[in-house]
């Protein structure tokens, strides 16, 4: 009756991740549309929703092993194995949440693999195992997220660049008419492959907790409640937007227009899809943003806000050990307390700190009312023209 | 992955985005201008509808687009039984 409790709070804790995932990464897909007005707010994160609920459906493999080449786990049994789950969960949902409320865009997968690193550091330390594959973070995570925001911002401000020169001549009207058409289907393409990229994280994180629970062995097949579960989970999340980022990434980086909204989507759909085709794992939001800069690049005189692109930075540089931090104080706690105390005295920390979050957020709230109001900083000083 | 594996990778990352996340726009960008109405030199200002031939070419042009698009999906689908992806 214990373990089914504290499974059933970890499954919760697994869809509160998902749905945190899901309204981290709506602006991806969606911000450089808003931003142009392509899609009115509501619309463009509905269309969202549903593209990434039919994606996560379309995910043909799904991916059992979370964190395989990065953590080592096989040692890990039972109450152990649970608590790396459980603790690595709430590493990855408390740093989506800052984020949020700082209103920066960064890696859900980085979050959740920083947790679960956390943890099962933690865990290795005290059982006296390896629990962490250092050579496997470096080139699965740490390489992948310094090259994908260079590749995106180089593909995507030659395509920048190409649009401008060939659309010369077409009258600003019709460009922009034109091109808005192109941002909805290029920003449809992305949401698509993130549904089938990112609801697949969440569903090998509760496969996992199965096995650590018994449920299920490793060569199980992935039960289809978990799919379903995981693509609501996901879907609900984009459709409630995570405005703060929207804003950030469509106002806040690169003042957009719709040609360059398009390159930027497009740039990210084609190098999301090669990528994970290629075995390569490039993280969306790391992806996305590098798109958006690269616009910002390639077209003459389009100014880039440095400071905001440098905090981005700067966040995506301390998600692994932050969320890692998270991760190892909680399995800690739950080591200690042990058992259901344990597990409950974990939930309710999850909770307090997601309210506490939650109501910092009230006190400067962004919906889809004034997410594309007027960027208060100053911006910096025009990008030096990309020579023709 | 090795290291070799992955800067493979990488590189077709690069070649593959450019030619379809630079392309696709571009194509775009194209059709648009095949399709534009631009008023003629030192005209009053007046535009000027394209001829035919420049229309067709420009739907040619979104057709493309939209071929590479629902290849996309196809590719989001598909991709593993067909390019024997992992």
């Amino acid at each position: 009756m214990e373990e089914l409790i504290i499974l059933l709070l970890v499954i919760v804790t697994a869809l509160a991740f998902d749905f945190t995932n899901g309204f981290h990464d709506t602006a991806n897909a969606m911000a450089t549309s808003i931003a142009t007005g392509a899609l009115k707010p509501r619309v463009a994160v509905a269309l969202s929703a549903v593209l990434n609920l039919v994606g996560a459906f379309l995910s043909i493999e799904v991916a059992k092993t979370v964190g395989s080449g990065i953590v080592d786990l096989d040692h890990a049994q039972g109450e152990q194995l649970m608590l790396i789950v459980f603790a690595g969960l709430i590493g990855g949902i408390i740093w989506n949440l800052l984020t949020w409320l700082l209103g920066l865009p960064s890696s859900s997968s980085h979050a959740l693999f920083g947790g679960l690193i956390g943890a099962a550091l933690i865990w290795g330390l005290v059982a006296g195992q390896s629990g962490v594959l250092w050579g496997g973070i470096i080139a699965k995570i740490i390489l992948p997220a310094l090259l994908s925001p260079v590749i995106a911002a180089i593909v995507a401000g030659v395509a920048t660049w190409l649009v401008y020169r060939i659309a010369r001549g077409v009258p600003e009207k019709t460009e922009n008419r034109g091109f808005r058409w192109g941002q909805i289907g290029s920003a449809s393409l992305v949401s698509l492959a993130h549904g089938t990229n990112d609801a697949q994280k969440t569903m090998g994180v509760i496969f996992l907790a199965l096995i650590a629970n018994g449920t299920l062995s490793s060569s199980s097949d992935m039960p289809l409640w978990v799919k379903v579960a995981c693509a609501l989970a996901i879907a609900l999340g984009t459709y409630l937007g995570g405005w703060r980022i929207i804003r950030t990434l469509g106002k806040g980086l690169v003042e957009i227009t719709p040609p360059q909204g398009m390159a930027a989507e497009t740039s990210s759909a084609a190098i999301i899809l090669t990528s994970s085709h290629l075995g390569l794992p490039l993280s969306t939001t790391h992806v996305a943003t590098g798109s958006i800069l690269g616009t910002g690049l390639g077209k003459r005189g389009a100014e880039v806000r440095w400071g905001v692109a440098g905090r981005m930075v700067a966040a995506w540089v301390i998600t692994l050990p932050a969320a890692g931090l998270v991760g190892a104080a909680c399995w800690g706690v739950g080591h200690v307390i042990g058992g259901l105390g344990g597990a409950l005295v974990l939930f309710g920390i999850l909770v307090a700190l997601s309210a506490w979050i939650y109501l910092r957020s009230r006190r400067a709230p962004v919906s889809s009312e004034n997410v594309n109001a007027e960027w208060d900083e100053p911006a910096a000083t025009p990008a030096a023209p990309v020579s023709a | 992955m090795d290291l070799l594996g992955m800067l493979d990778s990488i590189w077709k990352v690069l070649a593959v985005g450019l030619l379809l996340g630079a392309g696709l726009p571009a194509l775009f960008g194209l059709g648009l201008r095949l399709l534009g109405t631009v008023p003629a030199e030192g005209s009053s200002g007046a535009p000027v509808v394209a001829s035919g031939f420049s229309r067709a070419f420009g739907y040619v042009c979104f057709g493309l687009c939209a071929a590479i698009a629902l290849f996309g999906i196809v590719v989001i689908v598909f991709g593993n039984q067909l390019f024997g992806g992992h």
